[in-house]
């Protein structure tokens, strides 16, 4: 259950990780997801080691296929994260864009 | 010594006309008939079960079970995920440790198939970490990013996977109470829809209702009388992370490894005396992985191994793996899917196995997993 001050509580994290680059380490693209991700599915989670090598997670956007390689080179955004709760809260959080060369 | 004197199991499947009390049940019935104890024998009860507080609502089982059975003894209720059956076990052997002449039931039971995909999947992921769940993530995701990690680092791909399937859907085929009784081939497996990229429907266990139940003792009178008392040598639990990035290695799960090394020392058996197992085929990258962490198979050879089919019934090797069809073809029931591995160990080993026995088996293993790997159960039975 997701409620809004458990919300609250995870997005002051969200912040710490904005704009960090890393590198894949696995990934996979969901097809079948739980409830409130029903919508984005089919969705790529990879994960991320930081370019400090903490891991976390995130959901992989503006993509293409071949951007799903272990190695490949991601930035942290912010995203919706969810659908909204029945509170109507929008739950925000991180999710990881391409990373190219030329950026 | 504490042995096992019976087993019982319910038809695994979609089982719509049965409720969850109705399985657990049938499964209490069961295991009394064929053990010949009566009820006012038992002197305590674990039963296993992972959902039914999150899907139905359905909490305080212990004493919805002391009203079906009519008992006022002991009854815990155990969840550690898909590991609830194994830890159940785990945590009844170490009842009898402290408490001399007891009979014991263990049962594990899910009722699953009421609810649409999305509302177990979701369940499910109760089981993962928070971080796990908000980045959309399920438990076939994270199997899929460690066989992904897999392929990437020995060189497979999802045709080595398709051979575990292949081979458990041959041996649900012999077994009458498996969800699935077909035979499938590579392409069939092949050519299922993705559930979470690289695995497919078929290559992951089902959504499955179903109960089973064993009887375990130290009452040395009973298990004198008993016909088929098998012998509990080694049954070990170990958690770890609860998340799969907090872990070193992604391709190994370090909580089975552990626990097996520390079943084989305590049994003080070999590997190689080893020659039935259950292993926790919840998905076929997750079969590969344990023959290989419980030291079976070196690490990365596995996606070689599984094309020689050797573990398959009818082979001429030592070692015989999911006779029962495994997660994928007997169907998983989370709760009771560790005691089903027990309960088809102690078939097997006590000839009862009908045309899937394998011949001359004298120890069995048992291994259930819980998550991604935060917990593992390794059992080892013998004659």
């Amino acid at each position: 259950m997701t409620s809004p001050v458990k919300i609250w509580r995870r997005q002051k994290e969200i912040r710490k990780f904005l704009g960090k680059t890393g590198t894949i380490v696995s990934w996979t693209k969901i097809f079948i997801s739980g409830r409130g991700f029903k919508k984005y599915a089919p969705y790529p989670v990879i994960m991320v080691k930081i370019d400090n090598n903490q891991k976390i997670y995130g959901q992989l956007v503006d993509y293409e296929n071949n951007n799903l390689k272990i190695g490949s080179k991601v930035i942290a955004v912010l995203r919706k994260v969810r659908e909204a709760s029945v509170d109507g809260i929008i739950a925000y959080g991180i999710k990881f864009k391409p990373l190219y060369e030329n950026n | 010594m504490i042995s096992l004197l019976d087993y019982y199991t319910t038809k695994f499947g979609e089982l719509w006309e049965k409720s969850l009390s109705d399985l657990i049940q049938e499964a209490v019935n069961g295991v009394l008939k064929s053990s010949k104890l009566d009820k006012k024998q038992i002197d305590a009860i674990f039963l296993a079960n992972m959902l039914a507080g999150v899907l139905e609502n359905n909490l305080h089982t212990s004493a919805k079970l002391a009203e079906l059975v009519g008992l006022n003894i002991p009854i815990y209720r155990v969840e550690a995920a898909c590991a609830s059956g194994g830890v159940s076990f785990n945590l009844a052997k170490n009842y009898l440790d402290a408490n001399s002449d007891k009979n014991i039931i263990v049962i594990g039971a899910e009722k699953m198939t009421d609810y649409s995909p999305e509302e177990t999947t979701q369940a499910l992921s109760g089981a993962a970490s928070g971080e796990e769940q908000e980045a959309g993530l399920t438990f076939p995701g994270l199997y899929g990013m460690m066989a992904n990690f897999y392929f990437e680092k020995y060189g497979y791909s999802e045709k080595n996977l398709a051979h575990v399937s292949v081979k458990n859907h041959f041996h649900g085929s012999l077994n009458e109470k498996a969800q699935f009784r077909n035979k499938i081939t590579i392409e069939n497996v092949l050519q299922s829809p993705y559930v979470a990229h690289p695995l497919k429907v078929m290559d992951s266990a089902p959504i499955s209702d179903g109960a089973s139940a064993v009887i375990l003792s130290n009452n040395q009178s009973i298990i004198r009388k008993s016909k088929h008392a098998i012998k509990v040598l080694s049954t070990q639990v170990i958690n770890d992370t609860i998340s799969l990035k907090s872990r070193k290695k992604l391709d190994e799960i370090l909580a089975t490894k552990i626990a097996a090394d520390k079943a084989f020392q305590e049994s003080k058996l070999k590997r190689a005396n080893i020659n039935v197992a259950e292993v926790h085929d919840c998905f076929s990258i997750a079969e590969i992985l344990a023959l290989e962490d419980l030291g079976f198979w070196k690490k990365g050879q596995g996606g070689k191994k599984v094309l020689e089919n050797s573990t398959r019934w009818g082979s001429n090797s030592h070692l015989i793996v999911n006779t029962s069809g495994g997660l994928k073809a007997a169907g998983h029931p989370v709760g009771a899917t560790g005691i089903k591995q027990i309960g088809e160990i102690f078939l097997q080993l006590t000839g009862q196995a009908t045309n899937r026995q394998v011949k001359n088996v004298r120890y069995g293993l048992a291994h259930n997993v819980g998550g991604s790997g935060g917990t593992a159960v390794v059992t080892i039975l013998g004659n």
